[in-house]
């Protein structure tokens, strides 16, 4: 079996371990004081805890109480975790589930907090977190268009920064093919004969439009049908 | 030796009344080709195109050190209906694919296309699923300039050989050069064999590609990765 530079023409490997390894060291659930209140709250909700690159504390949370143990940390006097510095999404491949990811960061207390709910593959759904953090808004609609992960109760989920219309699937999947799974002459094909006012809401449309001119701009009423698309 | 001395008549012309006063002749002679070549390719205005570090490059040709107006590029037109010259300066995603089209469609004739920097030619490293490899799927090219990015010396040249083959025109034969049927509007500019062609193996995309004309349209209409 061929290894390093000789194998790159045999693409991607995937690994064939069933498991993930939690990344980072086992360590006192007591060096960081929201873990350790999280741990006395909720219980059996925190499934894991690590620390990873030295100071960062990651804390697996059981899916269905994202919200719940979210709304906490941002709202709970001794946490007040006010800023969501980042969500995403991770996919180890192998049928492995996908790890919604929240990075946040409390500016009271100058501490950092990241928070992992595992998802399986035939069951990618999580409560949405932008009733918390309006900023979570892209952020969710990001991995809801590049992994697949959907959202629930989210105002506005749909496609940000792929195409409206794209059918080839959730392209940061590990089981994506990295040039998509249409043939270029396809892919050309179906970027030309997109509409590209469909993209977009009716708001969004506004927002482009001269505040000078009387009469809306064309494509405004199919903005709306972009809506439809979920 | 004055210009009136080398016009047609000369000094002695009886014609009076003419441009230099008494004698000259009341005309000048030239072939309508140069001249009109000659405001042609020394007016050009830029429609810049430009999505990604190309485009610093590009800015950095109409900035004083470079002065991109020295060679008639007097002035960026933001606005394709008043532009000659589209340079497309970066990479083009599918999803800008349609607007540049649009773009190039709105340009009136005559029009000519810079296609700046390795990405706009070919795609570039980004050999993925999200990218035009090359614009001239899209849109027809007059010349590409290599580099990445290219130096502002390298553009110029590029805009300069625009000029040469201005100069090479002739309105006899116009429909060689620009010959654009209303039907390719908003169509792509290369055929199926032509694109297939450009997305031949490269690097570790190889296995990729086969996997990629292989699934195509099989399982994907049934499967759960459509979005509903």
């Amino acid at each position: 079996m061929k290894s390093g530079f000789d194998a790159i023409d045999e693409g991607p490997h995937l690994s064939e371990s069933p498991t993930i390894s939690l990344a980072g060291e086992i360590s006192d659930p007591a060096s960081h004081p929201s873990v350790a209140a999280l741990l006395g709250r909720f219980g059996d909700a925190i499934l894991h805890h690590r620390v990873s690159s030295g100071t960062q504390h990651v804390v697996w949370i059981d899916p269905s109480c994202n919200l719940e143990i979210l709304r906490w940390l941002r709202d709970d006097p001794d946490q007040r975790y006010d800023m969501i510095s980042d969500l995403t999404a991770v996919d180890y491949g192998a049928g492995r589930p996908i790890n919604v990811v929240y990075q946040l960061f409390s500016t009271v207390y100058k501490r950092a907090l990241r928070l992992r709910c595992e998802l399986p593959l035939d069951g990618l759904e999580i409560d949405s977190i932008v009733e918390l953090w309006s900023a979570a808004n892209w952020l969710e609609r990001e991995v809801y268009d590049l992994f697949g992960v959907t959202f629930r109760k989210h105002p506005d989920l749909r496609r940000i920064l792929m195409p409206h219309d794209y059918e080839e699937g959730y392209p940061l999947r590990k089981d994506f093919p990295l040039r998509g799974r249409f043939s270029r002459a396809e892919q050309t094909r179906r970027a030309l004969n997109q509409a590209v006012e469909h993209s977009y809401i009716a708001e969004e449309m506004e927002l482009g439009r001269d505040p000078q001119q009387a009469t809306p701009v064309n494509g405004t009423q199919e903005g709306d049908a972009g809506r439809e698309v979920r | 030796m004055g210009l009136r001395d080398v016009l047609p008549g000369g000094g002695t012309s009886s014609v009076t009344g003419g441009m230099f006063g008494d004698g000259s002749p009341a005309f000048l002679t030239s072939k309508i080709d140069w001249i009109i070549n000659w405001s042609r390719r020394n007016s050009l205005w830029p429609m810049p195109f430009g999505t990604a570090c190309c485009a610093i490059e590009m800015m950095a040709s109409a900035a004083s050190n470079y002065d991109l107006a020295r060679f008639g590029m007097e002035r960026m037109s933001f606005s394709p209906r008043q532009a000659d010259v589209l340079i497309c300066a970066g990479r083009v995603p599918y999803k800008l694919a349609p607007v540049l089209r649009r773009i190039w469609d709105q340009m009136p004739q005559p029009k000519w296309c810079v296609s700046m920097g390795a990405c706009a030619s070919s795609g570039g490293v980004f050999d993925v699923y999200s990218m035009v490899q090359g614009i001239d799927t899209i849109i027809p090219v007059d010349v590409y300039v290599p580099g990445c990015p290219p130096r502002p010396e390298g553009l110029i040249y590029g805009l300069m050989m625009i000029q040469e083959k201005i100069r090479e025109e002739s309105l006899a034969r116009h429909f060689e050069h620009r010959a654009e049927d209303p039907n390719t509007v908003a169509r792509p500019h290369a055929n199926d064999a032509q694109v297939r062609g450009l997305s031949g193996p490269f690097g570790n995309s190889t296995q990729q590609e086969e996997l990629s004309t292989k699934e195509l349209g099989a399982d994907i209409a049934s499967s759960e990765d459509l979005i509903p």
